[in-house]
This record gives C-alpha cells, structure tokens and sequence, in this order.
C-alpha cells in the first residue's frame, strides 16, 4: 500500500470464514446473519491482508437487482413529460431538442455507470450504527459495552464509521418541545460521552490514528444523531450536511420526527437517519406515515459542485444536474436507526406478548412484529434490508433492571422490538451486516441500546480515469454525429475553360457524387452579399439537385459565355474570366469550384479610340492593363502622331466590300452566313487574310462590328436637340460634325463616303439614301429598347442630318 | 451533458498550408494525416468540449486558406463566436498572414469574438522562424490568445479549445428540472402521535 494510506478497519470476514468452519470464533459466529437475510449472492471479496484493503474488482450480483429506493433506477422510468417545447419543423415533424439532449445524457451516464468500475477501486470499510431511546435518563454510565462491542480484543475490528443516535435524550413535554435549551445540553452530554468512550487512552493508546473525530451532531427536541470518523479517513470526508424533520404535534413539531446526516466518504455518498416515529400499539398507520414523511421532506444543501461531482462518480441521476440539494434516497447507502415504535401485533394479548419475550421465543414473536408485517406488504421502508431480529425485544424495560416493565403502578405494555436498524443500498451487494444485537448495558433506560456493525464496500475514484471515460464516450457521439453529416464528392474542383472568344458560349460539366451516408442535398448559393450565384457571363444548370446514397453522379453544366456587353467589360480590364462557385451540401460542408478561362481579345466591343491605337492584330495587344502600358506608353493621348485614322478592321471591312461589288442586290438587307461572320472575325482579330466569302456575310460583319462597339460612333449626346427643316439642316450638320470626337468624326466621314460609293449602284443594290442613313443609324447610334418621345424625336432628326449628309456633298 | 450545451461558431482562419484543417482533425477524431489536401471550400466538424461548469459545443467552420479564396472568408467568420487564426512557426510569411487576419477580423468580425492564435508545426522546432516571444507579444498587444499547437503530436491542440471555450461567454444554465417535472415521492397525509 502506498505511504499514507489511512488505517482501515480490518473487515472479518476472513476470521468468520474461519470460525464458520472451525467455530473458532463464536463471538461472530452467533452474530453471523442467517442466511435468509439478504446474504449478497457474491459477497465482497476479502482484504488481501491485513490493513487497508483495496479490492477491485468490486463485487458483482451478476444482473444487477435494482433496487425501487435507488432514485437512479426510477429516474430511468421516468417519462419525457412535457410537449411544451415542442418545435415543428417546416416538414412537420416535432423536434424538442431538451428531449434529444436529456435522452443523449441518459444514455451517456447509463454507460458512464455500467464502466464505474474502470475508474473506481474499491475498499472494505466497517460501519457502527447504534440507536438507543434513552427515556430522559443518562448519567455516568459506562457506554463501552454498547458502543465498543464488537471491536474485538484488540480493537483490531474498530469501525471506520460511527453513527449514534438517541430518542428522548428530553422528556418531549410541551416545554422541551417549544424550547431547546435542553436539548442543546443534553445533546452536548452524549456528544462527550460518545467521544470520550471512542477516544478513550485505553482504546487509542495515543495513537492518532485509532482516535475518532466528531463530523457533525443533529438534535431535535428528544432526537440526537452524531456521525464520527476515524481521523485517518478525515481528509477524505466532504459534503457533511444534516437536516431535521418534525412531524410530531401538527404534522412538524419534533416531538417525532427524525433527524439526518448525510456525507461523501471517500466517494460513497452516506446517509444516517435518526428517527422517532409515533407510539402506541394500534398505530402503524402513523409510523409508516412517518417514515415517508422524513423520508420525503428531509434535505441536504450540498451545493450544484457536489451534486455533479456525484452524478459523475455513478452515484446519483442526472437527472438531480442543477440542484444543490440531496434527499435521503440520493445515497449510495442509507442507514435508518432509531425509535421506529413498531409492536407486536395486537392479535397477541399483551400478557402473552409478554410470557414469549421473558422465555425468549422470540421466532413466534419475530413472525407477528408490525415492522415485519408492514415490510413484507410492502407498506414501509421499501428497498430497505433489516437483519433477522435475533435478540429480545427491548422495550420495555424497567430502569436499571433486565426485567420487563411489570411494576403494577405502570400500565402494563406488551414488550417490543420498538429500536430497529435498517439500511438501503443502492447496490445491494455493498453492504453486509456483521452484527445486528441489542446491548444489556447502559441499562438506566426503559429501552435497551441496540446497535450493528456492517461491513460496506467504499468508492475511491481516479477522477483522471473517469474524466477520460466521459471523454471517450462523448468522442464517439461526436463521431457519429460528423459521420452522419452529407458527404459528397466533385471530380473536379476547377473548371478551365481555356480561351473564350467572342460571341461565343462554352460549356463544360461537373460530377457530384454522394459519398456519404444519407441523403445529400445541394445547392449553388450566391456569395456573402451577392444575389447571383456567378458572374453575369456564366451559367449553371442545373442550380440545385438531391442524391440519394450510391445513386449516379448528378452532372452539373457550367457554360461561360462572351456577349457583347462581357467583351466590352472584358476588353476594357472591368471584368476577367475568373470566378468561384460555392455549393453547399445542405447540413454539410460547402465546396468551391474555380472557373477561369482567358477572353481571346476580338476587335469586336472595343472602343474606336483603343482600336486606332493599335496597328497589329488585336489577338496580340495584352488584355492586362500593366502589360499594355508597356507596349503602349501613350495609350491614354491619343493623337495623329501614334494612332490611325480608322480602326484598320473598319478600313479592310469596306476595303472587302468595295472589291466585292456594291452592286451585289440587296446589299444591307440580307444576312451573311454565320460561321463565315465568325470567321471574318477572327481574321480581323488575328490579322490573317480573308477567304472568300459572300459579300453579305462581310457586310453583317461590318454592321456587327459598329454594333459592338464599346461607345457608339454617333453618341446620344450630339444628337440635334431642335427639329430639323430647311432653314436649319445645314448649321444642324455642321455643329454635329463639330461635336464629335475626332476619331468618330474620321469614322462617321468614312462611312458616309463608303456609302455614297454605295448609293451609286443603287439601281442594282436597291438601296436608297433613305435605307442607308437609316442603316446608319442603326449600327453607329444603337437605340436603346426604351425610349421616351423626345429621344423619338431626336433620332429622326439625326436620320435626316444622315440623309443630308448622304445626298449633298457638305463633308 | 446535461449541463446547458452551450454552442458556439467557430471558424479557422490562416494562410494556405499552415495545417488548420489538421488542426481540425487532431481536435475532433484525433488523427492527423500527413499530407491532407488543400481544402476547397470549408468543411464542417463539431466537437464537444467539457468544462467544469458548461459543456460547450463548437460548431466549426474550416476554411479554404488559399490567397484567390481569401474573399470568401467573410461568409464563414460573421456570426462566428471564435476564430482560430493559425500560422505556420517555420513560415514568417503566415505569421504576416495571420497579423492581417486578425485585422480583418478585428475590424469586420463580430465585435465579442473570441481570437486566438495559433503557432502551429511547433514540433518542427529546427526549421523554426517565428519566435513564440515575437507572436506571444504581438497577442497580448491585441489581447489574443495565443498558444503554439503541433497537430502531428497533438500538443496543445485540445487546450487551444478548452482555453477559447473557457472564454466564451455563457448564460446561466436554466433549471433542468423545470422542463421535465419529475413526480414527486407518493405522499401520505401526515399523522402525529
């Protein structure tokens, strides 16, 4: 044993072991419990030796047997009572998440107590319970033969525990009852009498370690329980509390009544209960009631820090989290001792009551004893265990005599085993009862003391070990509760598109796999703050799908797509093809896919001003703004000395068409062939040559390019603001011609002069100049699809400045 | 327990590489994976912390550390009661990180949230290039947590936790045994001698 270790008390069992085979021993041996009495079916094990004894594994009873006191065992019958937190979810079903957390601690403390005995060592301890009804009296006299009575010779068997309890240390007059002056001094007298019995030089022999200390007293009017330890054990005492409950005169006064001490020894938690319970032959009614009375009202302020400490030692429900107090039931082990005032049943006349007791036939007695009655109808102390009443009743007495009270100026009472021990046990098997025995001396008393030692199994937990079970157990909820969260997989995590043109869309796709265990539900979501899911030049299909586990990859198409109004931000460095999705598995985690893809720059949704500056094919000219200035140190001046006259795709668009034929019929009215559109494009962009295409295909080429333009050749803001006549027309064509920007004035003026080439062949292409400024218009002033009357009005007035500019030669 | 659970967002923040997600891992199924895969996206993990007094819930958000996802962080770190900003001690350039992360928690994360930061790969002690009195100093500036982890040997990750939990705000628990009445002991009337 490690150093320190306190002295214990040597149980003796192995010395009965002994004297039941060689009747070595009789003094045990008569105190031996017959069978019948709840002898545990696996009974703790012995100390290895003498001194302390750590025994572990604890003792078994195989299935547990549950006893209807524990309040952990009917905890577990309770019911989840309360609807009133119902939540419904939106698919109806009813949540009530306090339900789900208190059944998840159920089951997490049911395990935590089925594995106590990992973090628990058990050790073997005695307890001495002894409960006397003192009549008022008590001087001098010697206690040792009550108290001390089963020590042994040597004191070798000295208890670890003492519990003493008296009855009417006071007369219960209504004075003593109102007033407890008396009761504190005759309390104080059997507080040292006790103490100088246990400590006596004799007994201790100055050995510190053999002496007892006082841990607590509880009196109430007749009513005193006193709780001492041997002083080894004191450090290992906590939560001392005691409470009184009267149910005497009213229903509380504590003329009866009882009176308790609870405290964690070790880490057993114990309770001792002193009571006096009501008198008189015909009332058993009244006792019982007693009985559940101090059971149910008395209470211990323990504080919440105790009362989670012993839920998490496996000693009480927690159910019991939150509060600070105990009841008496909340113990691991309960003693019950005192007057009890049970009799023998009125069936037997008293006179006959009292020939059996002077002859000693207890047996006949013992079958008609109210407490056994009441006990075996299941009317009082349930789960509770009493040895087999083995001795004479004792009460009543007559004072200083071993004689039954016969004196005739006394009212002849039929003796009874009125003081009685009995005790609870949570796990049956704890506790053994060595002696249960009545005591002749002190005799001053009517009643006579009785007392039993017992032999308990005390807790010690490792809190260490403990911690790490509580630990462990909640680390494989957690698993579970992440295990059972969605899962899934995408086979790609970015989706390249490489390079995008111009007016083109791409698509590539995503597989969503479900590897988890149960339904997976997802979706794309916008970012924080955003209200689309993607940059405006992308999109998803489908936005949302559900797999069920092991179903086929779901397929989601992404497709990118480069319109006018993106080339325009694209070429202008607002925007890069570059963006990230977020798809959010519902209850699960979310997961980003990266698109990106390079914008193969097209002369297409340019600006004039950005297209003059640039000689080479636009497919060369870098898109980063940094790279740029390097090529293009002036970029932002533009002026005759570093830039064209006219974009150069504007000037080889005409040059095509001129050589094509302006005669070509229906010139500007027909459509050209897309692909051959697409292509001329991409000659423009990349500077190649032109292949032989239709001459419409370059006109839709040349109208498409002026659509796409970033700003209008004609902007809104040089649009005339009066109406257009006669007298006006001219100044209205000059001050339009004045307002332009250069470039879009050298533009405007190239247009005009190509399709004055054009109308000459308007017999053949049947285009007017009417058509012409009307194209005009069209695809160098793009209208917006609203317009109010006056922008109306000042459209056609720049069509007919158009037309004028067309059929007169005023550039 | 039966104590409130009390729960909490928590959200790891960090330069890429710097082991949040082993963090991660270590805490909640204590496994530690040598080479784990750049997250992409932000998964999700709970774990449970017990204090003395509370048990606390974290709900935990990991986050994607690399530069071009940095926007998104935003989305995990509001609403969130504590985030764990974790840097790479052998890294200098992660330690620079970290320091904008806690400004930009700082200044657009919610105003009680609980920081620490966390030195992680502290079991590689020879490659090291962020002195622990340099961060250490830096956190108390800020009144940070700060703590050096190693998720390969589990040092300290567990009390990264407890510590950020034991910070953390929580209301007094509501009586338990309101919610569920339990029945009292059958009473018998009162009788007296």
């Amino acid at each position: 044993m490690a150093d320190g270790t306190p002295q214990w008390a040597v149980p003796p069992e192995q010395q009965q072991h002994r004297q039941q085979q060689a009747q070595q021993r009789p003094d045990y041996a008569a105190q031996r419990p017959p069978a019948a009495q709840a002898a545990p079916t696996a009974p703790p094990q012995a100390p290895p030796s003498g001194g302390a004894a750590v025994v572990s594994p604890p003792p078994s009873a195989g299935a547990p047997k549950v006893n209807k006191f524990n309040r952990i065992a009917q905890m577990e019958e309770k019911v989840l009572v309360t609807r009133t937190r119902d939540e419904e979810t939106e698919d109806g079903r009813l949540v009530n998440k306090e339900a789900m957390t208190k059944i998840r601690d159920a089951w997490v403390y049911k395990r935590v107590r089925s594995r106590v005995r990992e973090f628990t060592s058990y050790r073997q301890a005695l307890c001495f319970v002894g409960t006397w009804n003192v009549n008022a009296k008590g001087k001098e006299e010697s206690l040792d033969e009550w108290i001390c009575a089963d020590w042994g010779q040597n004191g070798q068997y000295a208890p670890d525990v003492v519990a003493v309890g008296f009855q009417e240390i006071v007369d219960l007059n209504a004075v003593n009852v109102a007033v407890d002056n008396k009761t504190q001094q005759r309390s104080q007298f059997w507080v040292e009498r006790l103490n100088a019995t246990l400590n006596s030089p004799s007994r201790t022999q100055n050995d510190p370690n053999r002496g007892y200390i006082l841990m607590m007293q509880r009196s109430m009017v007749g009513l005193l329980i006193c709780l001492f330890v041997k002083n080894p054990h004191r450090q290992r005492v906590k939560a001392v509390s005691a409470d009184s409950v009267g149910v005497g005169v009213m229903g509380m006064m504590g003329n009866k009544g009882g009176v308790a001490i609870r405290l964690n020894f070790y880490d057993s938690t114990l309770c001792f209960v002193c009571a006096h319970m009501a008198a008189h032959r015909e009332n058993v009614v009244g006792r019982n009631a007693d009985f559940m009375n101090v059971l149910s009202k008395a209470t211990f302020d323990v504080g919440e820090q105790t009362v989670r400490e012993n839920i998490r030692n496996g000693s009480l429900s927690q159910w019991a989290l939150g509060s600070g107090s105990l009841g008496i039931a909340d113990h691991d082990m309960v003693f019950w001792l005192g007057d009890l005032n049970y009799r023998i049943d009125e069936s037997l006349p008293t006179e006959t009551v009292l020939l059996l007791a002077e002859r000693g036939a207890i047996d006949k007695l013992r079958t008609l004893d109210q407490l056994n009655i009441e006990r075996s109808e299941g009317r009082v102390f349930e789960g509770f265990e009493e040895g087999i009443l083995s001795f004479v009743p004792t009460y009543k007495y007559q004072p200083g005599t071993d004689k039954f009270e016969q004196r005739p100026e006394k009212k002849l009472r039929a003796p009874a085993w009125c003081d009685r021990i009995l005790w609870s046990a949570q796990e049956p098997a704890y506790v053994q009862q060595l002696t249960y025995k009545r005591s002749e001396r002190p005799n001053c008393s009517d009643h006579k003391p009785v007392y039993s030692t017992l032999r308990f199994t005390v807790k010690d937990v490792n809190a260490q070990r403990r911690e790490s079970i509580y630990k462990e157990l909640f680390a494989l909820l957690e698993r579970y509760d992440n295990r059972s969260l969605p899962a899934i997989s995408l086979d790609k995590s970015e989706l390249n598109f490489g390079e995008v043109r111009y007016n083109q869309s791409v698509t590539l796709s995503l597989r969503i796999a479900n590897t988890g265990p149960s339904c997976a539900s997802y979706r794309f979501v916008p970012k924080i703050d955003e209200s689309t899911l993607s940059k405006s030049w992308m999109s998803v299909f489908p936005t949302y799908g559900m797999l069920v586990p092991g179903e086929q990859p779901g397929v989601v198409t992404v497709t990118v797509t480069i319109d006018n109004n993106t080339a325009k931000l694209l070429n202008a460095g607002r925007e890069v093809l570059k963006d990230t999705l977020i798809l959010r598995l519902e209850n699960g985690r979310e997961y980003y896919v990266s698109i990106k893809g390079t914008f193969a720059r097209s002369c297409f949704g340019m600006s004039l001003d950005q297209l003059v500056l640039y000689k080479d094919p636009i497919h060369t000219i870098a898109l980063d703004a940094i790279q740029r200035a390097e090529q293009f140190p002036n970029e932002n001046e533009v002026s005759p000395s570093n830039a064209l006259c006219i974009p150069k795709e504007l000037w080889r668009l005409v040059d095509a068409m001129y050589e094509k034929g302006l005669s070509t019929p229906d010139l500007f009215t027909n459509h050209g062939n897309p692909e051959e559109v697409v292509i001329i494009r991409e000659a423009l962009d990349s500077g190649s040559a032109f292949g032989v295409f239709s001459i419409h295909s370059y006109a839709e080429a040349f109208t498409s390019f002026l659509t796409s333009l970033s700003a209008p050749v004609i902007p809104t803001t040089v649009f005339p603001n009066t109406e257009i006549n006669a007298e006006n027309i001219q100044a209205m064509t000059r001050r339009l011609l004045e307002e332009l920007p250069p470039i879009h004035y050298n533009v405007l003026v190239y247009i005009i002069s190509f399709f004055r080439e054009v109308l000459l062949h308007s017999e053949k292409n049947h285009l007017t100049a009417a058509k012409l400024a009307h194209i005009c218009l069209k695809h160098c002033a793009p209208a917006d699809v609203v317009m109010d009357s006056a922008m109306m009005q000042r459209r056609a007035g720049m069509s007919l400045i158009l037309i004028h500019l067309l059929v007169t030669s005023s550039i | 327990m039966a104590q409130r659970v009390h729960h909490f967002k928590l959200v790891l923040l960090g330069d890429t590489a710097v082991g949040k997600s082993c963090l991660v891992v270590r805490f909640v199924r204590d496994e530690f994976f040598e080479f784990q895969e750049p997250t992409i996206g932000a998964a999700f993990l709970t774990q449970t912390v017990q204090l003395d007094e509370s048990t606390v819930k974290f709900e935990i958000w990991d986050t994607a550390g690399q530069e071009r996802y940095r926007s998104l962080a935003p989305m995990y770190y509001r609403g969130a009661s504590a985030a764990v900003i974790v840097y790479d001690i052998t890294n200098p350039d992660s330690f620079n990180g970290a320091k904008s992360w806690v400004k930009e928690l700082q200044r657009r994360g919610d105003p009680n949230v609980v920081i620490a930061l966390a030195g992680n790969k502290a079991d590689l002690e020879s490659r090291r290039k962020v002195e622990f009195e340099e961060a250490n100093a830096y956190a108390e500036e800020n009144g940070i947590l700060h703590l050096e982890t190693s998720a390969k040997n589990a040092n300290n990750v567990k009390a990264l936790f407890v510590e950020i939990a034991k910070k953390l705000p929580k209301n007094p628990p509501q009586p338990e045994r309101e919610a569920f009445p339990i029945a009292a002991p059958q009473q018998t009337t009162n009788n007296c001698c």
